[in-house]
């Protein structure tokens, strides 16, 4: 039962040069044709028959949760009162029929807001829990400073147990991370970002290890297909801009992922270099806690653990790969641990996931959970 | 309890700080009355019969001592001395002047409380099983949920001028003290198969003049994802419920037009997108709120006996099992023989504060059926705890039985009224006294309205009546075999409308009609579904 005898998409009045831009709707259009409609323009206009009728604030809220990124302007019956409203329902503009010099519309009466919405405050929820996570980050730090990997892995499943998982690359280290994951917690989900660029040699190794350490709950991560269909039909978009590459390959499918999980342990070790030198166990960048058990390792104790424990090496490690990624971003290098052999010749050493200039483009993908 | 952090403590004053301009506004004429009108309401302020009424939140039904006494203060101060509890787990007063109002709700906020969205088309005050965090059968505590509904709905941009009023109910126990099946949204609690606690939800149900049981929309929501969930429906209801006429409205009328399977599928669609969002509640913030919840230190002293036939019959109904070894659960009935169902004087809720505090580890709660309740009683106090009682006039023992009447202000406060459902309900009360029936009875319910808004939850009591006018002149008519809670039921009409006085000895024939038919330990309802509705329509108009 739907009453949409109302709906018309009615030329915009003429008002101002701005106003004739914008596409009107009203509050009875579907959400489907508003959505179509929002595709092509600039600017969207909402118009307010009664005041009294919310479906506007359904539709601009809508709107913007699935990208409308142009002008939302609320028109007509709209009262100074819900002036706060109507901006967080993601309006920046409003064009109201209703005392529109009333000094009561510059009035913000709210200084915090308990939900999500397309602008403004972020929820009170989220606030809190950052503010719990960040505390309680700081105080493992302090008391996991100089802690074993052993220690750092439990301390972090008790504090996130079911909403942790470790990250592998099944690369050249992470036979020894795993090693150590499977004595204290073999059933902990361990993600695999499955990009379709690896070595062959990697996967098979993969597979070799899982069974060797008995790991239960290995999760291989693929790109989506659809994004691939359009961002890289052909697999070769690395060869114009690995960031994008990456973002489709990594950032996004790992993003989709951590809808589940709150903690993430990696394998990253202060003697990679870079930005990895000054690693603390525990990191909090305000999204999830990242979890570095094996930071303080030196390429020796790595080394050790592969000797005491037998574990088989990565078979393209005797190859002159001290690290490995994707096939057509990782390249031999001299010394073991570095990273210069992964993007060689370009100014990056992370994917994505570990870095914060790529973050922003992870945003834009409707990824957008704080934590 | 839960306590208001800065955020909480800043927006509530914040609140009050805009009503007091609102108001400003309207009495200078910036705003008309039709302007006006949406806003007053989601701040409680409601124009009755004769007078303003402010409707207080008492959000999910839980009061602290503090809180209490706060409340008996206003009535005292700006009232006539006394408050009437809802239906709906909160307080009305219903001689406010509207500039005082301001006032009243600075201070409200002072102890944590107010009066935001007790009215209007817009989310109201969540409500819960009154023995949540105490009964015996409970799975899981309730209230937390309630707390995070509270705030996800507390000034929504989004869902502030919806179609119609919406009410969401959550129930942790099996039992069904909260009536979720006859709700906008109702929330069960419950573990799926892996033992993880989450929710099912049940969408659609509802009162008023199209009574519907709510169907079942999910049988598990995750706990995080409850506010992607809620959001889901609300969007669905937001844009698609009826505008055009005010009595097509509600929500169920949406789920009954598009049928279960088609509203579940447009749901779960806008679901799909939310969920895993930023509308996530991170377990930092599930834990916050839980730890405001803890159960009561268990009380090993031993139960002290009282030999007076009253304390007995006191104990048998009004005391319920608890869920902590030495402790039990008190209902204070507000339901004196020939007494206003609801209504409590400044001095009973005094007397109800010091109680608390003295034997309750201060908590109060106010329940569907108008009474309050004291969650936390060592079942060594009890004899103790009925002597004040009984001193304060506050010791009724009735809670449950028939004469613990639900029924709405009607005709008396109510511009909407058929019908006067005070006075009948209070002549009710005085018949079944005299009968000497409702002990034998055992649980009944009655409930009245004062006409088809169903305020009094008529359609699901056992005995319903529900205020009608007949050329002016008042009838009720009885319906029989509603049930409010556990798998809800929607009481049918059992014949022409009454007069008062033969609306009143109706009651007393079902009663009647029942003890007569009954075998043992069948319930009221079960004993209507054996023997049909002929025996008690042919007793009734004999
Ligand atoms: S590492 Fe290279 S191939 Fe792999 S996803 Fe990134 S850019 Fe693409
Ligand atoms: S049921 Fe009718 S008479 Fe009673 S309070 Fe509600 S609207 Fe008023």
């Amino acid at each position: 039962m739907r009453n949409d005898a109302a709906y018309a998409l009615a030329e915009p009045p003429v008002q101002n040069a701005n106003d004739n831009a914008a596409v009107e709707i009203d509050a009875a259009t579907p959400f489907a044709d508003a959505e179509r409609l929002a595709a092509g323009a600039d600017e969207i206009a909402i118009r307010f028959e009664k005041f009294t009728d919310g479906r506007g604030f359904s539709l601009a809220s809508m709107l913007r949760d699935r990208g409308f990124t142009g002008k939302l302007t609320a028109r007509g019956d709209v009262l100074p009162d819900q002036a706060g409203l109507l901006r967080r329902a993601g309006f920046d503009k409003i064009a109201s029929d209703i005392k529109p010099q009333s000094p009561r519309w510059r009035r913000r009466h709210f200084s915090h807001a308990y939900q999500p919405a397309a602008a403004g405050d972020e929820p009170a929820y989220l606030a809190r829990a950052r503010a719990a996570r960040a505390a309680l980050v700081e105080k493992l730090n302090h008391e996991y400073a100089d802690a074993s990997p052993e220690a750092i892995i439990t301390a972090a499943t008790r504090a996130f147990g079911g909403r942790i998982a470790m990250l592998s690359s099944f690369g050249t280290e992470a036979a020894a991370g795993l090693a150590v994951l499977a004595r204290i917690a073999p059933e902990m989900p361990v993600l695999f970002l499955d990009t379709g660029m690896h070595f062959a040699q990697t996967l098979t190794y993969r597979d070799e290890l899982v069974a060797r350490l008995g790991l239960t709950n290995v999760i291989p991560l693929a790109p989506d297909k659809d994004e691939l269909a359009a961002e890289d039909p052909e697999a070769r978009l690395f060869e114009a801009d690995t960031a994008a590459c990456c973002d489709v390959r990594k950032v996004r499918p790992l993003a989709r992922a951590m809808a589940s999980f709150d903690a993430l342990i990696t394998g990253r070790k202060r003697y990679h270099g870079g930005e990895r030198e000054d690693l603390p166990p525990f990191e909090f960048d305000g999204d999830v806690v990242k979890v570095n058990p094996f930071a303080a390792l030196s390429a020796k104790e790595v080394a050790a653990i592969y000797r005491t424990l037998k574990l088989p090496a990565h078979p393209m490690a005797a190859m002159g790969y001290p690290s490995i990624g994707c096939w057509p971003c990782t390249a031999p290098a001299e010394g073991d641990g570095t990273r210069e052999g992964r993007w060689a010749g370009q100014d990056r050493t992370e994917c994505g996931i570990f870095d914060p200039r790529l973050k922003e483009r992870a945003a834009r993908t409707r990824s957008y959970r704080l934590i | 309890m839960y306590r208001y952090d800065d955020i909480d403590a800043t927006l509530v004053r914040e609140r009050t700080a805009q009503f007091r301009e609102q108001v400003g506004a309207r009495l200078s004429g910036e705003l008309t009355e039709d302007q006006f009108k949406p806003l007053r309401l989601q701040n409680g302020v409601y124009l009755q019969l004769h007078a303003y009424m402010l409707r207080v939140a008492i959000p999910y039904g839980v009061l602290s001592a503090a809180q209490l006494r706060k409340l008996a203060h206003v009535a005292r101060t700006y009232d006539k001395g006394y408050g009437h509890f809802t239906t709906r787990q909160n307080i009305q007063y219903n001689w406010p002047s509207l500039v005082d109002v301001p006032d009243i709700l600075d201070e409200l906020a002072e102890v944590d409380m107010h009066a935001i969205q007790t009215s209007g088309n817009c989310i109201r005050n969540t409500t819960t099983d009154p023995f949540a965090g105490a009964a015996a059968d409970e799975v899981v505590d309730p209230r937390p949920w309630c707390e995070l509904i509270r705030q996800w709905s507390t000034f929504h941009p989004e869902f502030s001028f919806l179609p119609r009023k919406f009410k969401i109910a959550v129930t942790g126990s099996p039992a069904d003290r909260a009536a979720i099946g006859v709700h906008d949204i109702g929330l069960q609690l419950v573990r799926n198969g892996e033992g993880e606690v989450g929710f099912a939800v049940f969408a659609g149900g509802g009162q008023g003049r199209t009574p519907m049981v709510a169907p079942e929309i999910s049988s598990f929501v995750a706990q995080r994802d409850l506010l992607a969930y809620l959001t889901a429906i609300l969007r669905v209801y937001n844009l698609a419920g009826r505008r055009d006429n005010l009595y097509k409205a509600r929500i169920k009328i949406l789920v009954n037009d598009l049928g279960a399977d088609e509203f579940t599928g447009q749901v779960e669609g806008e679901f799909a997108r939310l969920k895993g969002g930023a509308l996530t509640l991170p377990q930092e913030e599930i834990d916050r709120v839980k730890a405001f919840f803890t159960d009561p230190p268990a009380d090993d002293r031993p139960a002290v006996l009282h030999p007076s036939a009253a304390f007995s019959r006191w104990r048998l109904w009004n005391v319920k099992p608890h869920k902590v070894p030495g402790r039990a659960i008190v209902v204070i009935s507000l339901k004196p023989y020939g007494g206003t169902a609801g209504d409590a004087s400044a001095e009973q809720m005094d007397v109800v504060a010091d109680l608390a505090e003295q034997f309750s580890l201060g908590e109060v709660r106010v329940t569907k059926e108008q009474n309050l309740v004291l969650p936390h009683v060592a079942e060594a106090d009890l004899a103790e705890l009925y002597a004040a009682l009984e001193a304060a006039g506050l010791a009724t023992a009735n809670a449950g039985l028939a004469s613990d009447i639900v029924c709405c202000p009607g005709l008396d406060y109510c511009n909407l009224a058929n019908a006067r459902s005070i006075p009948i309900s209070q002549a009710i009360s005085r018949a079944i006294e005299e009968s000497g029936l409702e002990e034998a009875a055992g649980e009944l319910t009655i409930k009245i309205s004062g006409c088809i808004n169903a305020c009094g939850h008529h359609h699901v009591a056992n005995i319903g009546l529900l205020g009608v006018d007949k050329k002016g002149e008042e009838f009720y008519q009885l319906t029989l075999g509603g049930i409010a809670d556990g798998e809800a039921a929607i009481g049918k009409i059992v014949g022409k409308g009454l007069d008062p006085d033969h609306a009143v000895r109706a009651v007393i024939t079902v009663i009647r009609a029942y003890l007569d038919a009954r075998t043992e330990d069948e319930s009221f309802v079960q004993t209507l579904s054996r023997i049909g509705f002929e025996p008690f329509k042919e007793a009734i108009y004999a």
